[in-house]
């Protein structure tokens, strides 16, 4: 089975604009989550987001009908394009895009909504009402597929907080059986009212900012933003002379059938995942040597998540180490599983883990070795998971590889 | 509910049509009034009163829909716990009904007053969640939204994991709901049937040149996928075998309409079915995925013009009765193989000379060996699937 190698890595994330940006923030041990802008939040039980800045790609006429999920998406995408070379339009004509989103527009569909329920004017309501037309999930991976003028294959997937790391999944399938040889795979989504209105009405969200993993963890944060890599063949990018930045050695993917919005408490949808991730790497557990966890700061998810790895890593869960990106950035949704490969990637190029923000004692429910305060070097470091469970009971997981040192194509 | 009414439906060329709730306000006065909608209040004996009480009009007709397609595969109702069942599913709105319900809480009472039941059924694969739920799959579980193709694209990838033993067994389909903002939304933009000025009669005219949108229709649809030698060993009948999908995009489309890159998608179809072993010669039958849409039947009719030249075989265009996204469609591909009568295309009157494309037209049809289905979607997404009647 040929290798599926990365070659470009892009991001939109609460720490700016860039995957150097994105490092440095997280690197710093520092959160990005901070007061939400984008709506009344003090009509919220809560009022913390990580919210991001759209890109300065020069859209004209196009950019009013996109949302800020696509602005995201197609800068992280522009991004990635570039890293990997491929900024010439032939180049990448043929590239599939598979993309996780669960909010898509919504943000802006919301707007034409509560306008026309406050009869505002009617000049403004048409001029918004073009933005439903960017409404749907599958909004931001069309606004990339167009932007960029792909013609491969296109697919939204909308498994909640999973979507992303599933479209890696799809994305694995379609290259290895041949049917593209070159894809950029990710997610983006934007904050919207009814998502935070709908966590906080679940009462998964934090008033502080979150701390994953930690014994007073009493929650998540929102955010936004976009995750995106572009993956080819070996053969593909070797004929090319590509940098190879690293590989997506496999995917697994799971659902618990247990309950609507609470994780299977031994974590056995988890742990299904992840086996079928390994195996699919042909990577044994103890292979494994850092892991970007889920790790959304609730109760029930953390504890879940902790179970799953114990069942996959015996007695030497404990002794892995594990980082949250979303302490730093906020839980990107759809979007999630997308920027936390990239930051999976860049941990293993820097042969670091990123720290956890915030404070406090890590839960003795989930004792996991949680990267704290400062970046933890790890030189060695290969091979890493990287894990989003999701609504439904959705589990995906990721292997990831670095590139083997001085490698190119 | 079940195969039955939609076959009787496509026999005698009829839509089910009924008028949509316009009290809400969203519609403009003059504005499209009907659309395909379930007329089906219970869901027994597949789905419980008080089990729908919990879920979307969306979830209630995937459920059922799923737990009728392992009845009919002869599967047991609930799946091995051991990971191998999966569930595809695509959607093109989820759950406008109840979305639209939590805007309103949002902004009366507000949103401290939102409903943890009303979010958690409007994330998009709440669907493909309650399903598995319902039947146990802990397999993979992936929603596909992607407009009009959402439903295509699950056949194709749930098909590919069939093939590479990601699942042993898969719940593929599609399901969505019709509600009046969505309604009148699709309408403000255009995209539904309407009266003309000669005519007091919303239809969709497919690949008619008077056509002028489609009629959206609510529902579900859901497949039982296998490898052959797996339905063998259990003696299932095999209604079909995918024998190869093509997936692509047409980058020419703008956000919400499709695009004109009929020569990229037919070159993207040939190839990828060439490298599949499949010649378009040997395709007795087109499902078309085309709907009554000015430009999407346009797309549609040129890539297949593309793609045949001078042998382009029957062309079925069974969302002139299913309507758009509800899930008729993909059934109605499988109703196709069956060998089912099929009345001449309704609505269809007028060939456009652009097109030069006359659908069905009421001739008896042999009972084709393998079908090419199609889905076009708006903002670009392509796929095919090419199926296979089944020999066993």
């Amino acid at each position: 089975m040929e290798r599926i190698v990365v070659t470009g890595l892009g991001a939109v994330s609460p720490h700016g604009l860039g995957v150097e940006r994105l490092w440095k923030g997280l690197r710093s041990g520092r959160t990005a989550i901070g007061e939400v802008n984008l709506f009344d939040a003090t009509r919220h039980r809560t009022q913390l987001a990580g919210i991001s800045e759209t890109g300065e790609v020069p859209l004209g006429a196009a950019a009013r009908r996109l949302s800020r999920a696509d602005l995201f998406a197609i800068e992280a995408a522009r991004q990635a394009f570039a890293d990997a070379g491929l900024a010439g339009a032939e180049s990448r004509a043929d590239a599939g895009v598979f993309f996780g989103s669960s909010t898509g527009g919504m943000f802006e569909g919301e707007r034409v909504f509560f306008d026309n329920l406050k009869g505002q004017q009617k000049s403004r309501t048409r001029a918004r009402a073009r933005m439903w037309a960017a409404q749907p999930v599958c909004s931001p991976a069309n606004a990339v597929a167009r932007m960029f003028g792909l013609h491969g294959p296109l697919e939204t997937c909308a498994t909640a907080c999973a979507a992303a790391t599933m479209a890696f999944e799809s994305a694995l399938e379609s290259l290895r059986s041949g049917e593209v040889s070159l894809a950029i795979a990710g997610g983006s989504d934007g904050l919207c009212e009814m998502t935070h209105g709908g966590f906080n009405s679940l009462r998964a969200v934090s008033a502080q900012p979150t701390r994953p993993f930690r014994a007073d963890r009493d929650g998540l944060n929102l955010g936004e933003g976009s995750g995106v890599v572009v993956l080819e063949t070996e053969t593909h990018a070797s004929a090319r002379g590509a940098t190879v930045l690293g590989e997506l050695a496999g995917a697994g993917s799971s659902c618990d059938a247990h309950h609507m919005t609470a994780p299977q408490p031994e974590g056995l949808g988890a742990q299904l995942a992840i086996e079928r991730a390994l195996q699919d790497a042909g990577v044994k557990a103890g292979e494994i040597d850092f892991i970007n966890a889920h790790g959304t700061g609730t109760l029930h998810n953390d504890c879940a998540e902790w179970n799953a790895l114990c069942r996959v890593f015996g007695e030497g869960a404990g002794d892995l180490p594990l980082t949250s990106s979303k302490g730093s950035v906020g839980h990107l949704l759809g979007a999630c599983g997308g920027l936390e490969a990239v930051v999976t990637l860049l941990c293993l190029r820097a042969g670091e883990v990123h720290p956890t923000p915030g404070g406090g004692q890590v839960g003795p429910d989930c004792p996991v070795d949680l990267v704290l305060d400062q970046p933890r070097d790890l030189p060695e470091a290969r091979t890493a998971l990287s894990l989003n469970l999701a609504f439904g009971g959705a589990n995906a997981a990721l292997v990831l590889r670095g590139a083997a040192p001085g490698a190119s194509s | 509910m079940g195969l039955k009414p939609l076959a009787e439906a496509l026999r005698r060329g009829q839509q089910p049509l009924a008028v949509v709730d316009r009290s809400r306000g969203y519609h403009r006065p003059s504005g499209a009034r009907l659309a395909g909608l379930m007329a089906c209040d219970s869901f027994e004996p597949w789905l419980s009163r008080r089990t729908a009480r919990r879920m979307s009009p969306a979830s209630r007709s995937a459920v059922c829909a799923a737990r009728m397609a392992l009845d009919a595969a002869g599967l047991s109702a609930t799946a091995e716990p051991d990971g191998s069942t999966a569930v595809c599913l695509g959607t093109s709105y989820g759950s406008t009904n109840y979305a639209t319900d939590l805007l309103h809480q949002i902004q009366d009472p507000g949103p401290l007053g939102i409903s943890p039941l009303l979010f958690m059924e409007t994330v998009a694969n709440a669907h493909a969640g309650q399903i598995a739920l319902a039947v146990g799959a802990t397999g993979p579980n992936l929603t596909i939204s992607q407009r009009e193709a959402s439903g295509l694209l699950t056949l194709a990838r749930g098909a590919d994991w069939i093939r590479v033993g990601r699942a042993r067994r898969v719940l593929a389909g599609c399901v969505d709901e019709v509600s009046p903002i969505l309604h009148a939304i699709l309408d403000r933009f255009g995209a539904l049937a309407r009266s003309s000025s000669t005519e007091d009669l919303e239809v969709a005219r497919v690949f008619d040149a008077d056509r002028n949108g489609f009629v959206i229709a609510d529902g579900a649809t859901v497949l039982i996928l296998e490898s052959a030698a797996e339905a063998e060993q259990r003696g299932a009948a095999t209604l079909a075998t995918v024998a190869a999908s093509a997936r692509a995009n047409d980058p020419s489309a703008s956000v919400s309409d499709w695009g004109a890159g009929h020569v990229q998608l037919a070159r993207r179809l040939t190839g990828r079915l060439k490298a599949q072993g499949v010649d378009l010669a040997s395709i007795d039958l087109v499902v078309s995925g085309a709907s009554g849409s000015r430009r999407g039947d346009r797309l549609e009719a040129l890539v297949l013009r593309e793609a045949f030249g001078n042998d382009l075989p029957v062309v079925l265009a069974p969302k002139a009765v299913t309507g758009e996204y509800g899930g008729g469609f993909l059934a109605s591909a499988f109703l196709a193989l069956d060998g089912i009568d099929w009345a001449a295309t309704p609505g269809f009157r007028r060939a456009d000379p652009e097109l030069d494309l006359t659908p069905h037209a009421g001739e008896p049809l042999a009972r084709p060996e393998r079908i090419l289905v199609t889905s076009l979607a708006a903002g670009g997404a392509a796929c095919w699937v090419v199926l296979d009647r089944s020999t066993a």
